[in-house]
């Protein structure tokens, strides 16, 4: 019996094989290098040039734009100023530029044809942009049949000079298949070079969680960058629209493709000179909330003083977030002991703000007042506060451990308040015999 | 005054007791071994002897040196160890001597589950901490944490990883392994016969992945593979790693002595040759020793089954021993579950446990003395991986063998010779089934494109490869084919059940704490949880309230009743192609494609301990459609010289005969096959038997049967004659017919495919 008949009777029962439409035959198999690149004109419409490596040969796209062109709320000029201002201020942090010209940073991202890592998943299109001195260069490899991989690495690897890659969420997606594909054809290219890496997906969540669900790029240019696309192919179908120019070679489909990425590229400058001035201070529209993010990052980073005067500023400001900075500022004070300065503002985050985070507080005034003041009365007092408060809060059971904790918590502050009492009566009934001895 | 009898006085109590004693239709005493032993093999590394020596070991057994010694010359094997025969030495001496020579070599061990896994690394461990070496072995498996990973990508010299984690995990990001891919010296391979039929033919290719990968980053290692006793281990062996391998079967390892007792339950009603159940036969004999808390391990066909006995074991023994000193063991328990049963064995907390082959494998779970198999597990091989889980290395062990119904059973247990003479069965696996091929040719291109004229393994792919092109799954540049497509293709393929979709079991009774407490393959779940089924896990009785079948979920809520059910299942046969067929006088067998529709239709709810139909009611499920290969006998209706009635009374007998008999010749489950009568089949409109793969696209049994079925039609007679009832029992052709010919009717049909398959 034919293979093919075969085939065919068994497709219900192979993965992935069920088609809604017959297969068309396949078009004759196309020759590695075809004599002339297919849609040239086109192309060549678009500034993309071939280069040629090794017998085969990518296409690149290379676009430039002035400095003062405007993406968004800033000017690409900005994030050259954001780079000047790193380096005087001498902030210690992931995203400093701090020791780097504008020049050195690489902004960087990639298009593939599916969504996960591994092997088969293959990168189509690697684009990065940088600063000159007068100038953004954009400049995109675009993979034109899958056996080209040698000369699309050749062609990025020979383009690149840098220091830092600035990516969006590149530390868990982009570079990691860059280096799975490059392994594939690391015989006959240059070896990846060592480099930094500024992932600006991990700042843009840790300011504006509050404020965007997914932290899409797109999410972030329209909520924060003040930049909207037009006519944008969304990310998801950039697979089908490959594989649909592999088929026809009319790159009518991909041009959109190579414009998204072109995007996403131009936002990471836009987007890295707004996170720059936000950590800086240096942008005057900064709200409190993100004010009061960015000092939690400098926190959680262990740059206490610049932690401090954040949380400082916000607290002053009597706004939404001030009771918020003042609970946070508390835990900086607790971390030197500086128990003074501390007790106070919880005792103002306790009563205000938050439910959870009054409950923390009432802990922490509890822990206070029993191991430091050893005011056993007031200590019992919190704990009982909190308690109250996690009843009253619409998931409350969910902190089953916590109220657990709390009772043990009473219940020991009990016993010590039960103890002192015995031991200031003994002492008591010491001292009247000792008067009687007198 | 003695309360409890030791396993002797039992023993002794079996010989005396009437009730029992002659229900014992044979003893069969398998005599202590004295091991064998060799002096440790020259050229030995010396921190390696250090750490026998720690461990007490001075000598080898003599397979275990054979096996030194066949990779010291840098060949691969397959070593046939029966339980505790100290099979770990027979590969992890050559691996640990190899990598103190080159420490940059690796070594990648497979085992069939994560907790032969778990169980092998500590062993390995011990091994390594006692030698003072640096060397370093992982697991890899869903458990390991993501932290540890790279790690173990980078610096693990073994890796101990599962097929299933091999498939979806390790091959197709071999970009993030290429130091075990560049170094790898040795592949082992641990109980290798689990590795046939329809898993065994995707691990076969998943091996040809392996394989290709490693040529790809230029290593070629040695496979070590370690086997039960099966008749072909070195043909398994090579056929599953396309690899020339040397056999090693000169075990060295002792064994202490082992009764082996064939129990056939008394006839209850002479004239239908009807026994007493074997299970409540089981639950007694199992009730015995449990009684007086001797370890036992019990095993039983089905996971049904297994639950049954337990309920019934649970309450014989309830006011004795604790409620969790008897256990369930099968597929479908949560990992965690499976792990504390097998802790709690060992530690001696449990002590009986009910299990399905589940427990064949060799789980660590200590030394037990008696096992007791309620019914005939199916194959020799299968029935001496059982026997071995009693009495391992020393001291006595019983094993019982409980004889059901069943024409298989009843032929082996009035057959002792036969069972304890015959070499066990064939493990045959088809790596070139079509649609498990296709699964793994599309993994293999996600991992490195194909190239023109490329074989994968031994299969040629050229003409699939271009069919898959058609299907946009892979795209053709010049004469290379690359994955294009967005898919990750090992997710949607898995190694261990035919259907990729399962069932989730979902536990309803307390609804602020619904939870998922099993799964099952969607096959198994038409018959077993369609509404209304009664699903037993752990002992405890589950009603199905919905099976929710586009979502496969099936909600179940506790309940308690004194009845189980039991599902019918009707199947329409088409032929699609015949590919091979002989043409005998009037008769005819053939071999080729047919479609089978398969549809839950009824159950029947059956009581406890009676056993009598105390219900029915309908199921609406779809129908499942199977496309696979089968082989045929039909014959002229009108030479049989019957009427249309006993024709078919004489069909459904021969089948059900048939059927008990298949699995026996073509080593397999026995939901492997099936056998199906049709009085007048749509093809050829003559009386016909089928046999059918259960797996789509085939599995290499049918094929099997084709070659065979002389002989197995001859078996088959031989034991209807045999069979002491007069017109025909469930102990022979089944119980579906009634008539007093049926018997008579049945080796008339049976001789007549038989004269003219001989003349």
């Amino acid at each position: 019996m034919s293979l093919k008949k075969k085939l065919n009777r068994l497709k219900p029962h192979l993965t992935g094989g069920q088609k809604p439409f017959p297969a068309e035959s396949a078009a004759s198999p196309l020759p590695v290098i075809p004599e002339e690149i297919p849609y040239s004109d086109i192309w060549e419409q678009e500034s993309v040039k071939p280069y040629f490596f090794d017998g085969n040969y990518c296409l690149v796209r290379e676009v430039t734009y002035p400095l003062m062109h405007k993406h968004g709320k800033y000017r690409f000029a900005d994030a050259a100023e954001a780079v000047a201002r790193w380096n005087e201020a001498g902030t210690s942090h992931p995203l400093s530029a701090a020791g780097h010209k504008p020049g050195d940073l690489f902004f960087f991202d990639t298009e593939t044809t599916g969504l996960g890592g591994g092997a088969g998943n293959t990168i189509f299109l690697l684009g990065h942009a940088r600063l000159t001195a007068d100038r953004v260069v954009l400049t995109q490899h675009i993979l034109p049949q899958p056996g080209a991989e040698v000369a699309l690495y050749q062609s990025f690897l020979a383009s690149v000079d840098y220091t830092t890659l600035v990516t969006y969420n590149g530390k868990a997606f982009d570079w990691p298949q860059v280096k799975t594909r490059h392994t594939l054809v690391r015989d006959h290219v240059p070896k990846l070079p060592a480099f930094g890496h500024f992932d600006l997906f991990h700042g843009a969540r840790r300011l504006w969680k509050h404020k965007i669900d997914r932290m899409k790029l797109s999410a972030v240019e329209k909520e924060i960058l003040g930049f909207e696309r037009k006519d944008d192919i969304p990310g998801y179908l950039a697979p089908m629209i490959y594989f649909d120019f592999l088929e026809r070679k009319n790159p009518e489909g991909l041009l959109g493709v190579i414009k998204h990425n072109e995007l996403d590229i131009l936002s990471l400058i836009t987007l890295y000179a707004h996170l720059s001035f936000q950590l800086l201070g240096e942008d005057r529209a900064r709200t409190s909330k993100e004010a009061f993010e960015v000092g939690r990052w400098f926190s959680y980073l262990g740059e206490r003083e610049k932690a401090k005067e954040l949380f400082q500023d916000i607290a002053e400001a009597k706004d939404s977030e001030s009771i918020a900075a003042k609970h946070a500022l508390a835990y900086e004070f607790k971390r030197v002991k500086d128990w003074k300065k501390a007790v106070p503002l919880w005792e103002s985050s306790a009563t205000a703000g938050e439910p959870i985070k009054r409950v923390e507080a009432c802990i922490e005034l509890a822990k206070y007042h029993e191991h430091h003041s050893k005011d056993y009365g007031t200590a019992a007092h919190y704990c009982e506060k909190a308690i109250s408060l996690l009843n009253s809060m619409e998931n409350g059971k969910k902190n089953g451990r916590v109220t657990a904790d709390l009772d043990k918590r009473i219940n020991r502050i009990m016993s010590k308040q039960v103890k002192r009492e015995h031991i200031s009566d003994g002492m008591i009934a010491n001292q009247e015999v000792k008067s009687h001895v007198d | 005054m003695k309360f409890r009898k030791n396993l002797k006085e039992i023993m002794d109590s079996l010989k005396l007791d009437e009730s029992v004693r002659d229900n014992i239709v044979h003893w069969h005493t398998i005599e202590e071994k004295e091991a064998r032993t060799s002096a440790l093999p020259e050229g030995i590394h010396p921190a390696l002897i250090d750490a026998l020596n720690k461990r007490g070991i001075g000598e080898l057994y003599t397979h275990q040196k054979s096996a030194f010694e066949t990779a010291a010359r840098g060949q691969s094997m397959v070593a046939v160890t029966p339980t505790a025969s100290g099979k770990t030495l027979c590969y992890n001496l050559p691996v640990i001597q190899e990598i103190i020579n080159d420490p940059n070599s690796r070594a990648l061990y497979m085992f069939p589950t994560k907790a032969l896994a778990q169980d092998q690394k500590s062993e390995i461990n011990e091994l390594i901490q006692e030698s003072g070496l640096n060397i370093n072995s992982y697991t890899y498996d869903g458990d390991t944490p993501a932290n540890i990973r790279q790690k173990v990508r980078k610096a693990g010299h073994i890796v101990i990883t599962n097929p299933d984690m091999l498939h979806s995990a390790i091959l197709p990001h071999h970009t993030k392994w290429v130091s075990l891919f560049e170094n790898l010296k040795f592949v082992v391979i641990d109980e290798l016969h689990i590795y046939r039929g329809v898993f065994g033919s995707h691990v076969a290719n998943v091996i040809r992945r392996l394989k290709r990968i490693c040529r790809y980053y230029g290593s070629d290692p040695i496979f070590i593979c370690t086997s039960a006793t099966i008749a072909n281990p070195l043909e398994l062996a090579e056929n599953l790693t396309e690899t020339k391998m040397n056999l090693i079967d000169n075990n060295g390892a002792p064994s202490g002595r082992k009764h082996f007792l064939f129990y056939n339950p008394p006839i209850v009603n002479k004239p239908l040759n009807i026994r007493r159940s074997a299970t409540l036969e089981t639950r007694m004999l199992a009730g015995m020793f449990l009684k007086n808390k001797i370890q036992t391990i019990v095993f039983a066909r089905s996971r049904v089954r297994v639950e049954i006995l337990l309920t019934y074991l649970q309450e014989l023994v309830k006011h004795k021993l604790g409620p969790k000193a008897i256990r369930g063991y099968r597929g479908g328990y949560l990992p965690t579950e499976r792990r504390e049963i097998e802790k709690g064995l060992r530690s001696g907390e449990i002590y009986g446990v009910v299990s399905t082959n589940a427990l064949e494998l060799g789980v660590d779970i200590g030394q037990l003395q008696v096992c007791i198999m309620n019914g005939y597990p199916g194959t020799i091989a299968s029935a001496w991986q059982q026997a071995g889980r009693a009495g391992r290395r020393h001291g006595e062990a019983v094993v019982v063998m409980v004889a059901s119904s069943s024409p298989l059973d009843q032929y082996m247990i009035q057959h002792p010779d036969y069972f304890f003479n015959r070499s066990p069965e064939t493990a045959r696996i088809n790596p070139d089934n079509l649609i498990i091929l296709i699964d793994h040719l599309k993994c293999a291109s996600y991992e490195l494109p194909f190239k023109k004229g490329e074989h994968f393994g031994t299969a040629e792919v050229e003409e699939i490869l271009e069919y898959l092109t058609e299907e946009r799954i892979l795209h053709q540049n010049g004469d290379k084919w690359y994955w294009m497509n967005d898919a990750f293709p090992a997710h949607n393929i898995s190694l261990r059940s035919a259907s990729q979709e399962n069932v989730v079991i979902i536990d309803q009774s307390d609804i602020a704490n619904v939870r998922v407490i099993g799964e099952m393959d969607t096959f198994s779940a038409m018959t077993l949880l369609h509404d209304e089924a009664i699903y037993l896990h752990q002992g405890i009785q589950f009603q199905v309230e919905k099976l929710d079948w586009e979502e496969k979920k099936a909600f179940v809520r506790e309940v308690a009743v004194d009845y189980f059910t039991d599902a019918n299942l009707a199947v329409q046969l088409n032929v699609l192609e015949m590919d091979k067929h002989r043409n005998l006088g009037s008769a005819e067998i053939g071999y080729g494609d047919v479609s089978v529709r398969a549809m839950a239709t009824i159950f029947k709810k059956i009581k406890f301990e009676s056993h009598e139909n105390i219900g029915s009611g309908p199921i609406h499920l779809p129908e499942e459609e199977l496309h696979t290969s089968s082989v045929w006998i039909s014959f002229d209706k009108g030479r049989s010289g019957m009427g249309d009635e006993r024709l078919e009374q004489g069909l459904i007998g021969a089948a059900q005969s048939l059927k008990h008999i298949v699995p026996l010749f073509v080593m397999c489950d026995p939901q492997d096959v099936h056998v199906v009568p049709q009085v007048k089949a749509s093809h050829n409109e003559r009386p016909t038997i089928f046999f059918y793969d259960r797996y789509p696209g085939g599995i290499g049994l049918s094929e099997k049967i084709y070659q065979g079925i002389e002989h197995i039609l001859d078996e088959t007679k031989r034991m209807v004659e045999n069979c002491q009832c007069t017109s025909g029992c469930p102990s022979c052709i089944g119980t579906d017919t009634a008539s007093e010919s049926a018997k008579a009717d049945v080796i008339k049909i049976i001789n007549y495919f038989l004269k003219n398959a001989a003349s």
